[in-house]
């Protein structure tokens, strides 16, 4: 139990480092510019892990298209399906265009189209820029179960005594017990990095995104998880967006 | 040997020749000797070589789930008490002891026996589990603290036998329970720890016995020779093999301790046959009788094994209770005859019953579909002798309880629906998971439960009908600009020419066109006019191409009536298909296997959780939402005649051409059920999927009571307010407004507040629907 805190204090003391101190990165402000919709489908992906390189597409941010997926494709991949904010209008009525014009809260909601797999409705997001008051360590920690908590822990005796396989199995046994639970998703998505999968590291940590709704502080740890998977895998600009996608998250 | 005394025979004769043939007899009993050292060099090397190291090969022994148990877990108390029975739990007053358990009103005291595991031991110890409703609401230790989580030891399933299927649990004989040697010592071999290996005493007492009585009623053979008998030689009754088996048994005897030759004789004795497996040993003759550990058997079910080695098909205590009793009861006197036991003990015990579990019991009943998938995983990663020798431990997602549930739906629903004309020839298949890790839980190939045959859950390609509908509508709701739940589509009667120049007219099942529908309507009620335009306007490949990324890679031809379910898939591949779009869009490969343990315990493999997104699950929301619909108010709402509306349900009714394949497959929040009604030549059936398999479908959910759906709604989705009759975007406020979801954008613009009685905005709603009439 209390060996958890020390990481996650000291994970969300660097996270609050990043999102203050923008290191000649974009401000958290203009980062989600216009984003498409990211939903793109690739055609041929020979792995779960997106292509490197914003080289497909010339908009903005398609690493982070967290909408869509990924779906087996030969490198290029034109965006198949349209995006969530299209501009046609649609039968039976007419579509409103821009997504900024959709959305009621503009500058809250950018980052999510961006990704749109990212979460944390509009309403609870504070806006970008300003780092979300946090009283320290993940808040949702004291939420978990007896159960998950107790399984939880014991993964990360097993996982630090580098027995990555018995703390795999000790999560997904959290996993079965607590199916929604982002947590322990998160700490699954971890041990696979350990364990050098990085591509089943970042499936596991979109799973986890979705789940976690209204959880800034875990998305923010999530994101940065995706970026250490990605960046294993050799795609350092989609690493560098899901770190950027980790500072608007807190 | 023989000649030997025959060349005593002749020894009065005239003393000219006798020196001859005494010489010759020298001679012949000098090779005679020789023949016979030489022989028991040979039996010696055979008993050292076949006894020292590992002396029997061990099948892999298949496991359930382990039940895991917290406060809030949704179980009731009698699903656990099915669970406890099967692991051969004992009743008792209070529980003492491994494998006892205690029942006062809502609260089960349970003395677990403790599991080795991949990751790491469950151990032994007291449980107070206290129920309220169907939950687990308490979990508390001996000392009345509180407990997080625990797990009992899992069931086991069954074995992967080898050809000449000798099954046996091996046990050590420090581990046996308390008068288990005694009672065997003095049923079969009183003199077994003063004796070299044959008995003289014995034979002696069998020939009186035998002879007084003017019948067999005693052998003289002691155990070290019953053990050789069993494990060196063959049946075969003859004088020569009874002396190599006498010689054989006291070389064993110069060579080894009697702990160690009793150990052996635990191990190796043949007490019963289930089916065409032999049960040896006592480790598994108790598990196969009592379901319960060795270690945990009492007197009375010690004295039933131990007489049952007489004769283990006549004292068969499930075939022949009476006859097994009369024999428990007499074992149980000898022990008083010889002091083993007192009096009170023995009568003590002759009063309890035979115990063995009962037929058709959880604990009594075998489940071959799943041990066939089980199977079939495991030779992609082992050969043969390493499941049949090597005494594996495979864990695996089997939840019996939930086996149970599927296959009284199954016979219940036949047996209803029994009355209608061809019923009995219709076979079935049912596939049981959990979406949310892709684990198989329940698996039936057959009508007949634990008829190992054809396994047609994993086995039968059948026309998935309507079932395919789903990825018609789910290509095309990825395309929010083109298509929402609310588009209009038209449900009307067309026609196409393919490649090869044919023409494909689809009609819908009650051969009427239903106009203009909303396009979610198509799939709430498996309309095929509608459907197969959509497939054609979003294309016949991109169809496929989704159910390739919904988990199923088809080889089906890009023909039109594909749209319509002309293509054939497993009952197994439908619920891999459902599970993606059940798990939000990620699809996770199907698994009946979760690790794989060495004999000893130690961690052999594990066959992880693995996911990989395939799909925006924005559109997988709709999709969902439009299932919801075929249980509200389309194909499927018979359910809700049965089940209660809060509980909601997403799935899909298939029937092919004629109703020659009756299927639903649905899913609530944590199952997914896929059931197949058909025959197996394939002809046709009283059933369509709506009359046939979600009515097996419907009593399954009904008795394993899952939790509602409830997706997250993702961000990339809004619910708008819409006038159901129009489709145009309205608001709370109005009487009648529907929410409907949408990918954001999609949504039709909020319609004007409905305030009071002034309500302008309705006019016009009527005008429009006039309109559109």
């Amino acid at each position: 139990m209390n060996k958890w805190w020390i990481p996650a204090l000291t994970a969300v003391a660097v996270l609050h480092g990043c999102a203050s101190v923008p290191r000649g990165n974009i401000p958290v402000v203009d980062s989600g510019t216009r984003v498409s919709n990211s939903e793109r489908v690739s055609a041929k992906r020979p792995s779960a892990y997106p292509t490197s390189g914003g080289s497909n597409q010339a908009q903005s941010l398609p690493e982070d298209s967290g909408v869509t997926v990924m779906i087996p494709q030969g490198s290029g991949g034109a965006p198949i399906s349209t995006t969530p904010i299209s501009t046609g209008p649609i039968t039976p009525g007419p579509v409103s265009s821009g997504p900024i014009s959709t959305n009621p809260n503009p500058v809250a909601d950018e980052p999510f189209d961006i990704a749109s797999m990212s979460s944390a409705p509009a309403a609870t997001q504070a806006p970008t820029g300003i780092p979300r008051s946090n009283s320290g360590g993940l808040s949702a920690d004291e939420q978990l179960d007896g159960p998950v908590l107790a399984l939880l822990t014991t993964a990360q005796q097993q996982q630090s005594s580098g027995d990555f396989n018995g703390a795999s199995s000790s999560l997904e046994r959290a996993q079965r017990i607590a199916p929604r639970e982002p947590q322990v998703l998160f700490r699954l998505a971890q041990v696979r990095l350990s364990q050098g999968d990085a591509a089943q590291s970042e499936q596991l940590a979109r799973r986890a995104l979705t789940y976690a709704n209204g959880r800034p502080d875990l998305q923010a740890q999530l994101w940065n998880t995706i970026a250490q998977a990605r960046e294993k895998q050799g795609d350092s600009a989609g690493a560098a967006l899901a770190r950027q996608k980790a500072r608007v998250n807190l | 040997m023989t000649r030997t005394r025959n060349s005593r025979t002749p020894k009065k004769r005239p003393t000219g020749r006798v020196r001859a043939l005494l010489g010759w007899a020298l001679k012949l009993s000098l090779v005679g000797l020789v023949v016979i050292a030489g022989f028991a060099v040979y039996l010696d090397a055979t008993v050292q070589e076949k006894f020292s190291g590992k002396r029997w090969t061990i099948p892999a022994k298949v496991y359930a789930r382990p039940l895991e148990l917290f406060v809030g877990q949704k179980l009731s108390k009698e699903d656990f008490l099915t669970e406890l029975d099967a692991l051969g739990y004992r009743r008792e007053t209070s529980a003492s002891g491994p494998g006892a358990a205690s029942v006062n009103g809502n609260t089960i005291d349970i003395n677990t026996r403790g599991f080795q595991f991949y990751e790491g031991m469950e151990p032994a110890q007291f449980v107070r589990v206290r129920f309220s409703g169907d939950y687990v609401a308490g979990l508390a230790g001996a000392n009345g603290g509180k407990l997080d989580v625990v797990r009992l030891e899992p069931l086991m399933i069954g074995g992967i036998y080898p050809k000449n299927l000798e099954d046996r649990i091996l046990i050590k004989i420090d581990q046996v329970p308390p008068y288990l040697l005694e009672t065997l010592i003095a049923t079969e071999d009183r003199d077994f720890y003063s004796h070299f290996g044959v008995s003289p005493k014995s034979i002696a007492r069998a020939i009186w016995v035998n002879t007084s009585s003017g019948a067999m009623r005693q052998g003289g053979s002691t155990l070290t020779q019953q053990l050789v008998k069993n494990f060196f030689l063959t049946n075969e009754r003859s004088l020569s093999r009874k002396l190599t088996e006498a010689m054989m048994s006291v070389l064993l005897e110069v060579h080894y301790e009697k702990r160690e030759i009793l150990e052996a004789y635990l191990n190796e004795v043949f007490v019963g046959q289930d089916g065409q497996r032999a049960v040896h040993g006592f480790g598994l003759a108790s598990q196969f009788f009592f379901s319960q550990p060795l270690q945990e058997l009492k007197l009375h079910q010690i004295a039933l094994l131990v007489g049952m080695v007489k004769g283990p098909s006549y004292y068969n205590p499930r075939r022949h209770p009476e006859r097994a009793l009369q024999r428990r009861n007499l074992v149980l006197d000898l022990l008083v005859e010889q002091g083993v036991a007192t009096q009170e003990v023995v009568d003590a015990a002759k009063k309890m019953p035979l115990g063995v579990t009962k037929r058709g019991s959880l604990a009594d009943s075998s489940f071959p579909a799943f041990l066939d998938l089980v199977k079939r995983q495991l030779r992609q990663d082992y050969r043969d002798e390493d499941l049949t020798e090597e005494g594996l431990r495979i864990f695996t997602s089997f939840d019996p309880i939930l086996q149970m549930k599927a296959e009284t739906a199954m016979s219940e629903t036949f047996k209803r629906l029994s009355g209608r004309k061809g019923a009995d020839e219709v076979e079935s298949a049912m596939v049981v998971t959990n979406p949310e890790t892709g684990e198989v839980q329940a698996l039936i190939g057959s009508r007949l439960a634990g008829f190992a045959g054809f396994n047609r859950a994993l086995d039968a390609v059948r026309p998935i009908g309507s079932l395919v509908k789903p990825s018609v509508y789910l290509t095309a709701l990825e395309q929010p600009s083109k298509y929402t739940l609310t588009t209009w589509v038209q449900d009307e009667p067309f026609s196409v020419k393919g490649a090869d120049g044919q023409v494909w007219r689809p009609q819908n099942y009650d051969r009427r066109a239903h106009g203009t529908i909303y396009l979610y309507q198509g799939l709430a009620n498996s309309l095929n006019l509608s459907t197969a335009k959509l497939g054609l306007e979003v294309g016949v490949p991109n169809v496929i191409k989704t159910i390739g990324r919904l988990g199923v890679q088809v080889d089906w031809p890009a023909f039109p009536a594909m749209l319509l379910g002309a293509g054939g898939m497993s009952p197994m591949q439908v619920a891999n298909m459902f599970q993606t779009i059940a798990n939000g869009g990620f699809n996770t490969p199907m698994r009946g296997i979760r690790s794989v343990l060495t004999a000893e315990g130690e961690p052999l493999k594990r066959y992880p959780f693995q996911i990989q997104q395939t799909f925006d699950p924005g559109a997988i929301y709709l999709v969902q939402n439009a299932m919801q619909r075929v249980m509200r108010e389309g194909t499927g709402r018979s359910v809700y005649n049965v089940l209660p509306s809060s509980l909601t349900l997403a799935g899909k009714t298939g029937t092919s051409n004629d109703s020659r394949d009756s299927w639903f497959s649905g899913f609530s929040q944590d199952l997914l059920a896929v059931v197949w009604l058909g025959r197996d030549d394939n002809g046709k059936t009283p059933f369509t999927g709506a009359t046939g398999a979600l009515q097996v479908w419907t009593s399954f959910m009904k008795k394993a009571d899952p939790l509602p759906l409830d997706m997250p709604q993702p961000d990339n989705v809004v619910q708008a307010w819409i006038d159901p009759h129009t489709g145009q975007g309205s608001d709370a406020s109005c009487p009648g407004a529907v929410q409907m979801p949408y990918i954001r954008g999609s949504e039709p613009p909020a319609g004007a507040a409905c305030g009071g009685e002034q309500n302008p905005a309705e006019s016009v709603m009527d005008w429009v629907k006039g309109w559109m009439n």
